[in-house]
């Protein structure tokens, strides 16, 4: 057992080391600037579309409302499921690990005192800041001119509260869905095939594709127990007010809950694999 | 005056590459504006190898000799200068020279990764047209010699990397070329794989008189392979000539070691150090590096003067000699870089 | 030896039996891959499923009912498929290669360097989708040509028209994608390829109606005419799935239009690649 002076030490060091890890991957991210200009720009491209789509369908149905949504709803909504996707979504994390495992660069983890989770967690949220310092201006000049399609505008302190909390889990939770994933890898190389089925998963039932109270009610309810929906719908939902006030904290928890599954699954596979690595002699 | 098979004539090549900085803050600066600096690759090369020769590349890393090999295949394009292979241009890129040369390099390589060598081998064939008897002839050949038969069938990814390597010269050898460029095609193989590379090397270019051109940080790739080496450094031709010549040419030392009958006093010692510097003293030993010509007049200066059991004179070794040309020019030139803010 | 000429065609064939080599050495993930293509077109059609239960049509009087827009999507999956198949994993391999300096091999061939980049893999199981596009291109049109009133009549213009401009259109594809792809030696690392030409792309994915109002004229004649994405899905589509009769002379002069724009796009990416070389460095020097 270390005493409370050493381990005080410990821990000082460790946050200088992932101090260390956050600042480095911070500047790789920056070196590559033309990439991320065009890649913020075209991000918007998709919703414009989306834009075309609904309004070509609400004019052509007759309606002014489709269950909760109306036309402007439904773009307010695409556009919530962006900065959801913003904080879930994890490019290259899986296949990053994929091949961490078959190029045997898991060996630089397994003797460096650095756990592989925690690192990899550092640089994705380098990563993600790098991503929203660059993309915040972009983002904040389309919401303002899309303004607009906000009908019910801000929602109260307390929605706004469990909207960033929402977020701030769907990244987490995105985080060790997809490193799960990728430690498969241990035990399966070729692990593109399960990468595409998830990210087709994800991006049908999490609501990215279309709002998912749009689906009849037996296929919403099921889809409403898996842990998808949390990556993109349940932030925006509770943005928009479709959810009821009273019943968003409820959501979260479980949200919170899957959360501790996936954290428990990603570590007893990094352990699993490890063990099963080591045992392989690499 | 008939041209050489392969001529250079002041050849340049100068990249411009972006500087990274250290540092987050300089990173972000990186954003909007990039400090760039002009690496001058090959800084003026001038060179005729003739049509079967077998000519070793030596330099330092960065010096220049991978640029100039990947310039001779036309892979780049020159800053100035002129270049002819065979009478083509090798930057022109045409198919007709395209066909008649090939170049290995020994950190990269060009077989499928997932796929058997033989069906990489079967593209070559069908990329360079090769009839399916000769196909057949020199296929069987090259494996006879390198001893592949029985890995053809076996994924790439599979193999050692020296019989990667292997692979990669069958790979290069299949459609016949008459020069071939070897980017150091020892690099990281075992003592065994590299002997069995320079055996077949050695064979095949005495077979087929074809002309080599090689890089290697391996000296004795190169005392086993090549009469005529080039070394290059800092972008220049620093020498050009026989293996035994470089020693000649670059230094005016030899080494002298004596063996002392008497005790090495401080003294002695230090009456030593008038003839040259001490290179290794373990008593009763001394090896001194001395100027040659100085070497009979020392001699006999010494021998009168001590008592001396045994007595060697020796040219210094080789990869000596050529570390010292390198840190030679390195510490001669200055480190040209031009810095300019561009965006 | 002089005066040689390779026969490309052969050339593809090898490079075709190869890939098809390598796929079937990872079976399993082969068939994984086909799986989850297919699962894709799948919920793509739940999608528009669920979006042609609350209206007939997409868009008011465009024609764009359930199986004309079946048609449609068919038609893109097509298109998508022959893309992803031939192209995609070439593209991605070319950034790849431009990165790591391997791209000097390509030049050392003794064949056209842009044929030596642009088809070496075959993706066999996107062909997958192409399966998928043709049966439900077979159904709508069984739908449309069986409904009880204004049943559609196929033309055998229509026909002939059809796999020609479904060409032109993967030719259009294939430049765009030369153009990104050709870009990374500029841009350096280019991994968000993928990305950029599913934003563009993703203009051709829905009738080109749908961009004519208001604003939307300027995002049609620029993915008409700049960047003719809009061409690639929506002439084919349109030929097939309604009368040629109720075609009206703006559409038959887009169609002229596409065969132009088919070999423009083509001349444009051979220039733009021919620059991109010559910008080309080895990696290591």
């Amino acid at each position: 057992m270390a005493t409370a002076i050493s381990s005080q030490r410990h821990t000082g060091s460790r946050i200088k080391t992932w101090w260390t890890i956050l600042k480095i991957s911070l500047e790789e991210r920056f070196v590559y600037r033309g990439d991320f200009a065009l890649g913020t720009l075209m991000r918007f491209l998709p919703i414009i579309t989306q834009i075309f789509l609904w309004y070509a369908i609400f004019e052509a149905s007759g309606k002014n409302r489709i269950e909760a949504y109306t036309a402007n709803g439904v773009v307010a909504y695409y556009m919530l499921t962006m900065i959801s996707r913003a904080f879930s979504s994890m490019p290259g994390l899986c296949s990053g690990i994929t091949l961490l495992v078959r190029d045997g660069e898991i060996k630089k983890y397994l003797i460096q005192p650095i756990d592989l989770l925690g690192f990899l967690l550092i640089t994705r949220i380098a990563h993600k800041l790098c991503y929203y310092a660059i993309a915040l201006i972009p983002f904040a000049f389309v919401f303002y001119l899309c303004r607009g399609f906000f009908e019910s505008g801000w929602p109260d302190v307390q929605v706004l509260c469990a909207y960033f909390l929402s977020l701030i889990l769907g990244f987490l939770l995105g985080f060790f869905i997809e490193a799960s994933l990728g430690l498969v890898s241990f035990w399966f190389l070729e692990v593109t095939s399960l990468i595409f089925v998830y990210n087709l998963l994800n991006f049908f039932l999490s609501g990215h594709m279309f709002p998912l109270d749009l689906l009849p009610v037996w296929a919403s309810e099921f889809v409403s127990l898996l842990p998808f929906q949390y990556l993109a719908y349940y932030p925006a939902a509770i943005f928009l007010g479709t959810i009821p006030p009273d019943q968003i904290w409820q959501g979260l928890a479980v949200e919170a809950c899957w959360l501790v599954i996936f954290i428990i699954i990603a570590r007893v596979m990094l352990n699993r694999g490890i063990h099963r690595y080591s045992g392989f002699g690499g | 005056m008939p041209m050489a098979l392969i001529e250079l004539h002041n050849l340049q090549k100068t990249y411009r590459v972006y500087q990274k900085k250290e540092g987050l803050r300089a990173s972000i600066k990186g954003l909007f504006k990039r400090t760039h600096k002009d690496v001058h690759a090959v800084k003026g090369i001038d060179l005729q190898v003739e049509q079967g020769e077998f000519v070793a590349f030596l330099g330092p890393n960065g010096a220049g000799k991978t640029t100039t090999l990947k310039l001779l295949s036309g892979v780049i394009h020159p800053t100035s200068g002129t270049a002819s292979v065979m009478g083509y241009t090798p930057w022109h890129r045409e198919n007709d020279y395209r066909r008649r040369f090939a170049l290995v390099m020994g950190q990269k390589n060009q077989l499928w990764w997932d796929l058997p060598a033989q069906e990489s081998f079967r593209l070559h064939q069908q990329i360079y047209g090769i009839e399916p008897q000769q196909f057949q002839n020199t296929l069987d050949e090259l494996t006879n010699l390198l001893d592949l038969r029985e890995l053809l069938g076996q994924p790439v990814r599979e193999l050692s990397l020296g019989e990667r390597m292997k692979m990669e010269l069958t790979a290069a050898l299949l459609h016949s070329p008459e020069v071939l460029f070897l980017d150091e095609p020892t690099i990281g193989l075992d003592v065994v794989a590299q002997h069995n590379i320079q055996q077949f090397l050695k064979y095949y270019q005495e077979k087929r008189k074809i002309t080599i051109l090689l890089t290697s940080h391996y000296m004795k790739d190169v005392a086993a392979l090549c009469k005529r080496v080039v070394i290059i450094a800092d972008g220049r031709i620093q020498y050009d000539g026989s293996l035994s010549g470089i020693i000649d040419e670059t230094t005016n030392r030899k080494l002298v070691t004596l063996q002392f009958a008497d005790p090495l006093t401080d003294q002695l010692m230090n009456s030593l150090k008038r003839f040259g510097t001490v290179v290794r003293h373990e008593a009763p030993r001394v090896t001194l590096g001395v100027t040659r010509d100085d070497v009979p007049a020392m001699l006999t200066a010494i021998l009168d003067a001590h008592d001396i059991d045994d007595l060697i004179v020796e040219e210094p070794p080789l990869e000596e000699v050529i570390a010292e040309v390198f840190t030679r020019v390195s510490e001669s030139s200055a480190v040209q870089a031009t810095e300019d803010g561009n965006c | 030896m002089t005066g040689y000429k390779p026969s490309y065609f052969n050339v593809f064939l090898t490079f075709a039996r190869n890939s098809l080599v390598r796929d079937m050495s990872f079976r399993t993930n082969f068939i994984l891959q086909c799986i989850s293509t297919i699962s894709w077109t799948v919920m793509n059609i739940g999608f528009y499923l669920i979006v042609f239960q609350y209206t007939d049509s997409i868009g008011k009087e465009t024609g764009w009912g359930r199986d004309e827009f079946f048609v449609f999507l068919a038609t893109t999956w097509i298109i998508n498929s022959l893309v992803q198949t031939f192209f995609m994993p070439n593209a991605q391999q070319f950034s790849e290669l431009i990165r790591s300096g391997n791209l000097d091999f390509a030049l050392l061939k003794p064949i056209d360097t842009q044929f030596a980049i642009s088809f070496p893999r075959v993706d066999w199981a996107a062909l997958s989708n192409l399966l998928m596009g043709i049966i439900l291109l077979g159904y709508s049109l069984f739908q449309l040509t069986t409904k009880p009133e204004n049943p559609l009549i196929l033309d055998w213009r229509a026909i002939l028209m059809y796999p020609f401009y479904i060409v032109c259109g993967t030719v259009i594809m294939y430049s765009v994608m030369i153009i990104l792809a050709s870009t990374s030696v500029w841009l350096g690392r280019n991994q968000t390829l993928y990305n950029f030409w599913f934003y563009i792309t993703n203009f051709s994915r829905y009738p080109m109606e749908i961009y004519k109002v208001g604003w939307g004229m300027a995002l049609w004649v620029f993915f008409t005419f700049l960047v003719p994405v809009l061409l690639v899905v929506n002439i084919p589509a349109r030929i097939m799935a309604r009368p040629l009769s109720t075609m009206n002379s703006q559409m038959w002069q887009l169609a002229g239009f596409a065969i132009f724009a088919t070999l423009a796009c083509l001349f444009i990416s051979r220039r733009i690649f021919v620059r991109a070389l010559k910008s080309y460095r080895s990696a290591s020097s």
